[in-house]
C-alpha cells in the first residue's frame, strides 16, 4: 500500500524525538515485545484520505513520563497527574502523523488527521479488522523502547 | 513595556514550550486553547504577536485568522502560524492567508524565539531580573486553613528552608494580611466554609496587588470535584493533603522562578565547577540540564576559561549521567574552555564503558584538576 512505510515512519520518529526531546532513535528489530510488567500509555492519531489509517506511539507508562519532563523541560515532580503525561504523548504522536501526512500530501496522497487520543493499560492490544494492513516498528530510544504501530487501509 | 506574545493552541504541551522558550526574554506570554479563547484573549490584551496552531477544536487557526483580518482593532496584529503539517499545498495555502512567518511541528525553542524575534523586539532579562532570589533566599509563604494543625504542618514542612510561612484561619484575616504585606506565594484550603478558598481566590485575582501572586490551592488527594474546579479556576497549582514536602518545595520554587543551580554551579579559584551530586534523579538532571548553557555562558561572559566536571559524589555512572557530562564537555569544547573530569577510580571504569565518555581522563581531586588546567593541555572529551 505504502511500500516504504517503514522508511516514511523511522524519519518521522526519528525527527520529532531528536528535535523536541534531543533522544537518538533508531529502529531496533531485536527488541520485539514490551516485556516488563509496567503499565503502557498509547498515543493515537489517524489520517483519512486516499490512504487512511491509524498509527500507535507505545510506550511505557515511566518513559512517557520521562518524555514529558524532557519536553516540558519540568522535574517528575512537577508533572501533575495523566493529564500532561497524555497531553504530551497526543501532541508527539500529532508531530510523527504530520510529518507522515506531509510526506503523503507531496506523493498526491492528501489526507486529513484525527484528533490524538490516548489508551492506557496493563495488558490490552490492538486487533485490526482483515482488510487493513499492520505493520509494527520497535524503535530503540537510548535504551528505552518504542513501540509504533501502524494500521493501513486503501480506499 | 514589555512586548506581549498570545500562544494559541489546543495542546498545552505546545503552549507550555511556547511559553518556556520565552522564560529568559523580558516579555509576557498569554495563552488561549482555540480560535475563540484566542480571540478574546487579542482584543483584551492587544498582543504584539501571535502564535497560532493551524489545527484546533471550536475555532480552528484559520478561521480564528480571517477573524483577526477582519477586525480593524486586530487586523494589524502579526501572526506565525505553527502546523503539524509539512506538506506543500499545506504550506502554499498558509502562506496564503496573510501570515507574517509558519514554523512547521517539530521546532526547537530557539527557532520559534529566533522567527519571533525577528518580528518583534525582544530582549534578554536584566540580570537582576533573571537570578532575583534564590532557593535560599527568605520568602514569605501565607497558609490559609481553618484547621491549626495544617498551618502547623506547613510550617514544620518548611522549616529547613529560609522561608517564613504565616498562618491564617479565615479569608477576611487573609486579605487583611495580604493589605499590609505581600507574601510571595499563598496556599489556601479548597475545603474552607462555604467555598471560602475560591471567593478569596477571586478576590486575590481581582486585586491589582495580589493578581500575580502565585496561589496553591490545598487539598484532601480525593477531593477530586473540588481540585478540578480549581483548576479551571486558574490556581497556579493543586497540593493535596497528605502534603508531599519535597514537591511543594520544587512547585513553590518553579512558581516563584527562584533559583536552584547554585546546588551544583559553582565559580571557585577561578574555575567554573560543575558538581553533580550523588543522589542523581532525572529531577536534577532536568535542573542541571535546564541551567547548563546559561551558567556556562555566563562564566565565559565573566572571564573564566576552564571548567571541572565533578563526579565525585556520584555513585553510579550510569547513562543518564554519562549524557549530562557528555553536553558539559561538548559545551565548554564549542565556547574554548579548558575542561577536565573528577571521579573516583570506579566511576571512571564505569565511563569507560561507555563510547560517549570512555576517553574521559579522569583525575582524583579538584587540586589536581587545577594542576591539569593550569598546566594548559585541554582535557580530551
Amino acid at each position: 500500500m505504502i511500500e516504504d512505510i517503514e522508511q516514511l515512519i523511522s524519519s518521522a520518529v526519528t525527527e520529532v524525538f531528536s528535535t523536541m526531546l534531543n533522544l537518538k532513535v533508531r529502529l531496533d528489530a531485536s527488541c520485539n515485545a514490551m516485556v516488563n510488567g509496567e503499565g503502557h500509555v498509547a498515543g493515537s492519531v489517524g489520517f483519512i484520505g486516499r490512504v487512511s489509517g491509524v498509527v500507535f506511539l507505545y510506550s511505557t507508562n515511566s518513559f512517557a513520563r520521562n518524555m514529558t519532563s524532557s519536553l516540558l523541560g519540568l522535574t517528575d515532580l512537577e508533572i501533575e497527574g495523566d493529564e500532561m503525561v497524555n497531553d504530551a504523548m497526543g501532541e508527539l504522536s500529532n508531530m510523527v502523523v504530520g510529518h507522515l501526512k506531509s510526506r503523503l500530501s507531496d506523493r498526491g496522497m492528501p489526507c486529513v488527521l484525527t484528533i490524538p487520543s490516548i489508551v492506557r493499560g496493563n495488558h490490552f492490544t490492538i486487533e485490526p479488522v482483515s482488510s487493513t494492513e499492520r505493520r509494527i516498528f520497535f524503535f530503540n530510544c537510548d535504551g528505552r523502547q518504542l513501540v509504533v504501530e501502524v494500521l493501513l487501509k486503501g480506499t | 513595556m514589555k512586548p506581549k506574545i498570545l500562544t494559541v493552541d489546543d495542546s498545552k504541551t505546545i503552549r507550555l514550550i511556547v511559553s518556556k522558550a520565552f522564560k529568559s526574554f523580558d516579555c509576557e506570554v498569554y495563552e488561549a486553547s482555540n480560535g475563540v479563547e484566542g480571540l478574546a484573549v487579542a482584543s483584551r490584551e492587544q498582543p504584539d504577536i501571535i502564535i497560532l496552531d493551524l489545527t484546533m477544536p471550536i475555532m480552528d487557526g484559520a478561521e480564528m485568522l480571517s477573524k483577526l483580518k477582519s477586525n480593524p482593532d486586530l487586523k494589524a496584529i502579526p501572526v506565525i502560524m505553527l502546523t503539524a503539517e509539512a506538506g506543500r499545498e499545506n504550506v502554499l495555502r498558509i502562506a496564503k492567508m496573510g501570515v507574517r512567518d509558519y514554523l512547521i511541528k517539530p521546532f526547537k525553542e530557539e527557532l520559534v524565539v529566533e522567527r519571533v524575534g525577528r518580528i518583534i523586539d525582544l530582549k534578554p532579562k536584566s540580570e537582576t531580573t533573571i537570578r532575583t532570589r534564590r532557593f535560599d533566599d527568605a520568602i514569605n509563604v501565607l497558609v490559609v486553613d481553618d484547621k491549626p494543625a495544617i498551618q502547623d504542618q506547613i510550617r514544620a514542612g518548611l522549616s529547613d528552608t529560609p522561608w517564613t510561612t504565616h498562618g491564617r484561619s479565615q479569608t477576611g484575616e487573609a486579605v487583611d494580611y495580604c493589605s499590609q504585606q505581600l507574601p510571595d506565594i499563598i496556599l489556601v484550603s479548597l475545603s474552607l466554609p462555604d467555598g471560602g478558598g475560591f471567593s478569596l481566590f477571586q478576590m486575590l485575582r481581582a486585586s491589582n496587588k495580589t493578581k500575580a501572586v502565585p496561589v496553591f490551592g490545598l487539598s484532601v488527594k480525593t477531593a477530586l470535584e473540588e481540585q478540578a474546579r480549581a483548576q479551571q479556576a486558574g490556581f497556579s497549582s493543586i497540593i493535596t493533603k497528605p502534603i508531599d514536602f519535597e514537591d511543594l518545595k520544587i512547585k513553590i520554587a518553579r512558581a516563584l522562578h527562584l533559583d536552584m543551580s547554585y546546588k551544583y554551579f559553582e565559580q571557585k579559584d577561578g574555575v567554573l565547577v560543575l558538581r553533580l551530586p550523588a543522589n542523581f534523579t532525572p529531577n536534577v538532571s532536568n535542573e542541571v540540564g535546564n541551567n547548563l548553557r546559561s551558567k556556562v555562558s555566563e562564566a565565559v561572559d565573566s572571564g573564566l576559561g576552564k571548567m571541572v566536571l565533578d563526579l565525585s559524589q556520584v555513585r553510579t555512572a550510569d547513562i543518564s549521567v554519562i549524557k549530562l557530562g557528555l553536553s558539559a564537555l561538548q559545551l565548554c569544547q564549542e565556547l574554548s574552555l579548558k575542561h577536565c573530569v573528577i571521579g573516583s577510580d570506579a566511576v571512571s571504569m564505569e565511563c569507560k564503558n561507555y563510547e560517549e565518555s570512555k576517553d574521559w581522563d579522569f583525575v582524583g581531586t579538584f587540586e589536581e584538576a587545577l594542576a591539569v588546567l593550569r598546566g594548559g593541555s585541554a582535557v580530551t572529551a
